[in-house]
């Protein structure tokens, strides 16, 4: 029953982003030399048309499940089609396709489960604030929580398609520390990122949404709170192995 | 007077109840948890002074309160149940949401492949058309 595995599928979630969308595809094809999905979710322009005119399998959800929501829809589809890793990407231009082989090769040298993909000096005031606030609370040691452009090992990434990630909204807190809780190992690329072309943050969209994230997020770390130990655990014994 | 009124109000409400509970218009631990309730207020409604007794059984100073008390904590657990139940069908109707989503993408691929087989090569446009009656795809049944 063992089908053979594919190697790297690309995972784009997408959300009214026709204006950018075709060319990131273009560019993950011909750079990472892997196939592409983009979930369209539920977009209201020809997001779908354009990734699919643009060479990436498309799947369109029927309703808006938010950011998260559409990369887990592209983490089931590649466990369905047997892919050994996944890479995710956003559709907005923000994130350079061409980075990804060297994320792939992070992913594989590095025997790590998750590469994330961070560019700190684009991190406004505002979000290194929020950022210090969620270090301080969460105890992970990462720099940029909700940076899309992440490469996941087939088990990472079995265990975000699970039921378990399937009430998180957003991929930051809550998918790390659920991959801390697990066990996976994670690691930080500094890659170079460009200021979006198109579309806005979901998460930093209005005062109001903002606070309504730090809320949620603030709640979810709580909830959390078991995971902390283990975080601290976790960087001590890097700290001391590195020492 | 105040035991007719009391009687009549949950008289009516337990009957309201076990309609709606008869009518499939409520289902399995719902349907359970709401004919306990009519019980109660059928027996409460008809018996108020059992309120008054239980009150002085356990001691309350003012006994009419005990119910209030009993309903309002009933009320908050059944509220708590609710939204337990709500994150679970959220839960749920994403997941859905993702199958249907990723079935329906392979339902295109496939049907595109299948179209590429049937469709006769261009450099032969006469062949005959009974080959490609051979294989009908079942139209999608109503939307869901």
């Amino acid at each position: 029953m063992n089908k053979p595995r594919r190697p790297v599928l690309v995972v784009i979630p997408a959300y009214n982003e026709a204006a950018t969308v075709a060319e990131i595809v273009r560019r993950v094809i011909a750079h990472a030399a892997c196939d592409a999905v983009v979930v369209n979710d539920a977009s209201s322009d020809d997001t779908s048309a354009q990734a699919h005119a643009a060479g990436a399998a498309v799947i369109d959800l029927p309703l808006n499940l938010g950011a998260w929501g559409a990369t887990q829809t592209g983490m089931r589809y590649a466990q369905r089609n047997h892919y050994a890793t996944v890479a995710t990407l956003d559709a907005d231009g923000q994130h350079h396709p061409e980075s990804l082989p060297a994320m792939l090769g992070a992913l594989e040298q590095d025997g790590v489960d998750v590469v994330i993909g961070t560019y700190t000096q684009r991190l406004s005031v505002a979000k290194r604030v929020a950022w210090w606030y969620f270090r301080l609370l969460t105890g992970l040691p990462v720099q940029d929580f909700t940076s899309g452009l992440r490469a996941y090992s087939r088990r990472a990434a079995r265990a975000l398609a699970s039921r378990e990630a399937s009430l998180l909204d957003y991929q930051d807190m809550g998918v790390l520390m659920l991959l801390y809780k697990k066990g996976f190992h994670l690691r930080e690329l500094p890659t170079v990122m460009s200021p979006r072309k198109s579309g806005m943050s979901r998460v930093f969209a209005s005062w109001f949404v903002v606070a309504r994230y730090m809320l949620h997020t603030t709640v979810l770390c709580f909830a959390r709170l078991d995971v902390r130990g283990r975080i601290a655990q976790r960087v001590v014994s890097r700290a001391g192995a590195g020492a | 007077m105040v035991i007719l009124v009391s009687a009549v109000l949950g008289i009516a409400l337990a009957s309201v109840i076990l309609y709606l509970v008869r009518r499939d218009h409520l289902h399995g631990s719902y349907a359970l948890w709401w004919l306990v309730v009519a019980a109660a207020t059928l027996v409460v409604g008809v018996f108020p002074h059992l309120v008054d007794r239980l009150g002085e059984l356990v001691g309350i100073a003012y006994p009419p309160i005990l119910a209030i008390i009993l309903g309002m904590g009933l009320i908050l657990i059944r509220m708590l149940l609710m939204d337990v139940d709500r994150s679970r069908q959220e839960r749920t109707l994403r997941r859905l949401t993702q199958r249907l989503a990723i079935l329906d993408q392979e339902l295109g691929e496939a049907r595109a492949k299948l179209a590429t087989l049937e469709s006769p090569p261009a450099a032969e446009p006469a062949m005959p058309r009974k080959s490609a009656q051979v294989i009908v795809l079942p139209k999608s049944g109503g939307e869901g």
